[in-house]
């Protein structure tokens, strides 16, 4: 749960200050590699943290000013309904995140295993 | 295992990440386009309220902004620098994507952003000159300092909106196409005219006639597309006396027009439709209106797209105050008013654009002959840079007539009749002063100022229509017109014969024009200028009667006439080709031999007013019927080499059925038997209704004249979503209410003169250009209802106006 709220804050920040979407690829990634004990949390606090954000932000934009250009995407996309427009939103930062977030827990157990074997050698 | 597990995941993200973050063919990146802190989601209705002050670098003096409830800028400036800074600044503001898209365009560069889909218009565009006619616009520019000087302002302006902007703050067509604005340029400015150019005098029959005449021989081109063309109430009165000695024209050359026989151009012609877009407008003197103060009117028809072509906009200064449209990408007021004086425009239609037949050494083109001799050719390389994809370079052959826009072994281009291996001779490459016009019209004050701003008018050529405070009403058919021999540029010209060049210009006072007629009003609807009576030729393409015909027939009847009666009449929706045929064409429609439908429909039109209102089914009816009656007369004349048959004018068919009704046109030539007029307006009534039947079932709503034609009003990059679609208007093309399926009135425009100046207006669309904006599309649907608002004039950027919501103040840096 603090993952969670760590990672959401640092990719709010993030977020705000520059206008790169991949943060929620990248910041799951990181968690994944330096933090994470399982790959499941490592999934978990991905697809949560982003999508969480993403589809609050969503959510906040649509109801603050946004609704027009919302229902113009979603109906570009075939979409009827500018929610599942949202709701894709929050899934797709989800799923990306989640992904990565995975990545980054698999790449660190590789590199775990060459630091034993190197601490071995010594 | 964990390295399968590692390597795997990691490369899945990477798919991800790849799929995200580009675009998949029309679809955005996704990754971008969804990020709620920088995509789409930051593109909403924030943007509508407008500052209440704004430091702009650049500005010399505070300029002063007052906003009306539909969000059109009254600007107030204390310079001419500062006023068109803040033209373009405010422009760019509301506009920026669809600037930059509509140059993009003209200037053969859509390929950089859509990638090879768009390389074959990019070709177009660049083989047609457009780069070189706009470089030639600027450099005439150096002697117009006002003009200059107003482009050069207007440009800081539009890069001091691109630079305040961030990814964020970036239109959302960029984001959805996936590029970033560019500085803009004086290049650009000229860019948007040649656009205007192309898209008003960019086309000519003069490749579907030659077929013709080739197939068919030159008497039946003239006889279906005659000089004298019947039913058409020209411009300017028929009996009207020319004030001038017309200059000579051009000998006609031995054997005019024929393709030399060196020459080898071939043609294609395709469905494009070569007739231009048309246009509205009147003025009447006071002798016919209520005020007594004279009344202008102006509904200029193109292509209707979001954003909308036109921005509305009031520009104040020392010495200028006007209002009106004008176009997002140059700097002025184009069709409008100011205290004094209105103006508007109509697409004139005289022949602008020739084609010569060109005869190459060999095939690097780089030597052509012409007058006995073999003379270079001048190459052009132009580079065309493709979005994924490898950079095409265009070599433009140029010759002494212009650019080869087709070279045999090309291709046609999609839609476009261009003959292979001729060279284009075209008006508007030339060097001219049309940004002249527009500084000097929002500056004139009486009937010499606006004679003298027109004068530097080059193309696409237009007909002005004037009115002014003092009492005058005039019109011009004005633009710089080739001296002709009568039936010049009919047909291909041969480019080896020095007889066949254009000599010399239609004096500028020698246009058709009239001041102030004894009827009391003056017209234009795109149709022939003068009667035979006038000494020069001009060309013979013009649009059809109806318009014009109606316009006058109306105005002919009116008196005590107030702004709202104008507003109607531009809405007035009555069919006057049917109302001229149906009489002569019911007769044969045999009711006895009908099934129940076809009878159904009969009775329709027998009880048809001609309005062509969107809740009726007779108008769907009789237009099937015209299409279907012009296919049973004209096609079946096509013989080889023609692979199609240019449908004349209505007005000629019209005068067929009334004078002529048992022309051999009539017979179907691929029968054995002899059919006539009553044989082919019959079968053509029962095809027609047949066909509507197969498209839309039994009669019924889908059948009304709204959902048949409908319009549509669509995003200028055809984004699903972003357009106004299926709208039910009243009218059609050849109507004055000219609501087309994809054309139609941008700009409807009442203007009365006076000691106050009172003006009414409306665009199908709205002020902002973007999308998630409530002022995208605020006005399509009361334009649909043909309903108009009251513009605001203002005197002064504080006096007092209920309309006005909000006020900004731009300073400039200290």
């Amino acid at each position: 749960m603090i993952a969670v709220i760590g990672c959401l804050i640092i990719l709010l920040l993030l977020q705000v200050i520059t206008p790169f979407w991949w943060w929620i690829m990248l910041v799951p990634f990181a968690y994944g590699f330096g933090f994470s004990r399982t790959g499941g949390r490592a999934i978990g606090t991905g697809f949560a943290s982003a999508g969480l954000l993403w589809f609050g932000a969503a959510v906040y934009s649509f109801l603050s000013g946004s609704r027009i250009i919302t229902h113009r995407i979603a109906a570009m996309f075939g979409l009827e309904n500018s929610w599942l427009l949202i709701l894709a939103t929050g899934l797709i930062a989800a799923v990306a995140a989640a992904v990565s977030g995975y990545a980054g827990f698999a790449v660190r157990a590789l590199v775990k295993r060459n630091d034993a074997a190197d601490e071995k050698k010594s | 295992m964990k390295w399968t597990r590692a390597v795997l995941s990691l490369l899945l993200s990477g798919v991800v990440f790849w799929a995200a973050n580009r675009q998949h063919g029309v679809v955005p990146p996704p990754g971008k386009i969804l990020n709620p802190f920088a995509g789409f989601w930051t593109n909403g209705e924030r943007s509508d309220a407008p500052p209440e002050r704004l430091s702009l670098p650049g500005l010399e003096a505070e300029v002063r902004v007052a906003w009306d409830e539909r969000r059109v800028p009254h600007i107030f400036a204390a310079n001419d620098h500062d006023l068109y800074f803040a033209q373009g600044f405010l422009t760019a503001r509301d506009r920026l994507w669809q600037m930059d898209f509509q140059v993009r365009f003209a200037g053969g560069r859509l390929a950089e952003v859509i990638g090879e889909r768009g390389l074959s218009l990019d070709r177009f565009n660049r083989r047609f000159g457009m780069i070189m006619a706009a470089e030639n616009a600027l450099r005439a520019l150096e002697t117009d300092p006002g003009a200059r000087r107003a482009i050069e302002a207007y440009t800081a302006g539009v890069n001091a909106h691109i630079r305040s902007l961030g990814r964020r703050s970036y239109p959302v067509e960029f984001k959805l196409l996936d590029y970033v604005p560019e500085p803009w340029t004086l290049l650009k400015c000229a860019l948007l005219l040649k656009y205007m150019a192309y898209d008003l005098a960019g086309k000519s029959s003069d490749p579907a006639w030659t077929e013709m005449k080739q197939a068919l021989g030159e008497a039946a081109v003239d006889r279906l597309f005659p000089y004298d063309e019947p039913l058409v109430d020209p411009i300017i009165p028929p009996g009207t006396k020319w004030d001038f000695t017309p200059n000579p024209a051009p000998p006609v050359p031995a054997a005019p027009d024929s393709p030399d026989q060196n020459g080898r151009a071939t043609l294609a012609t395709s469905d494009e439709t070569v007739k231009g877009k048309g246009s509205n407008n009147w003025a009447l003197a006071g002798t016919r209106t209520r005020s007594g103060n004279p009344i202008l009117c102006n509904d200029p028809h193109l292509a209707l797209n979001l954003p909308s072509i036109w921005y509305e906009i009031q520009l104040a200064a020392p010495g200028v105050n006007s209002a009106g449209v004008s176009l997002p990408g140059a700097p002025f007021v184009i069709i409008g008013h100011n205290g004094r004086i209105a103006w508007g425009l109509t697409n004139a239609g005289s022949d602008v654009l020739d084609w010569y037949a060109i005869r190459f050494k060999d095939k690097s083109r780089s030597e052509y002959w012409y007058d006995g001799a073999w003379l270079k050719s001048e190459i052009r390389t132009e580079t065309i840079k493709v979005r994924n994809g490898r950079d095409v370079v265009e070599r433009i052959v140029l010759t002494r007539h212009g650019p080869i826009v087709r070279f045999e072994e090309d291709p046609p281009f999609k839609e476009k009749d261009i003959p292979a291996g001729a060279a284009l001779r075209w008006v508007a490459h030339d060097e001219s002063e049309d940004l002249e016009t527009f500084y000097a019209l929002n500056r004139a004050e009486s009937y010499e100022d606006w004679l003298k701003a027109i004068a530097s008018w080059s193309c696409p050529a237009q007909n002005f229509v004037y009115a002014d405070a003092a009492g005058a009403i005039a019109i011009r058919h004005n633009g710089r017109f080739p001296l002709r021999w009568k039936g010049q540029g009919r047909f291909l010209l041969d480019g080896s014969n020095p007889a066949h060049d254009w000599r010399g210009w239609v004096p500028r006072d020698h246009v058709p024009a009239i001041k102030n007629p004894e009827r009391g009003f003056v017209s234009s609807a795109n149709q022939k200028p003068a009667d035979s009576s006038y000494p020069y030729y001009l060309g013979s393409d013009y649009l059809q009667f109806e318009r014009g015909a109606r316009i006058n027939e109306l105005l002919a009847g009116m008196t005590d006439v107030t702004p709202g009666d104008m507003i109607r009449m531009q809405n007035d929706a009555f069919n006057l080709r049917a109302r001229t045929v149906l009489p002569a064409i019911l007769p044969y429609l045999r009711k006895g031999e009908l099934n129940g439908v076809e009878r159904t429909c009969l009775a329709e039109i027998e009880s048809w007013n001609c309005e062509n209102l969107a809740g009726l089914t007779a108008p769907t009816v009789f237009d099937r019927f015209w299409s279907e009656f012009n296919a049973k007369t004209w096609d079946d004349e096509k013989v080889r080499p023609m692979k199609s048959m240019p449908w004349p004018a209505s007005h000629v068919l019209i005068d067929l059925v009334l004078h002529h009704p048992d022309d051999a046109f009539f017979d179907d030539r691929t029968t054995s038997g002899r059919e006539g007029l009553a044989e082919i307006a019959f079968l053509a009534f029962r095809s027609a209704v047949g066909g509507l039947e197969k498209a839309l079932g039994p009669p019924g709503p889908a059948w009304t004249w709204g959902r048949w034609k409908g319009t549509d009003i669509q995003h200028l990059a055809q984004i699903p979503g972003f357009g106004r679609t299926r709208l039910r208007t009243n009218g059609a093309g050849y109507i004055i209410n000219a609501s087309a399926r994809t054309k139609g009135p941008s700009w409807r425009m009442v203007v009365e003169l006076g000691p106050e100046v009172k003006a009414w207006g409306i665009i199908p669309g709205g002020q902002s250009g973007n999308p998630g904006s409530r002022f995208y599309d605020n006005g399509v649907d009361d334009w649909v209802a043909g309903r108009i608002y009251e513009l605001v004039f203002l005197k002064s950027p504080d006096e007092a106006n209920e309309k006005i919501i909000a006020r900004t103040t731009l300073g400039g840096a200290k």
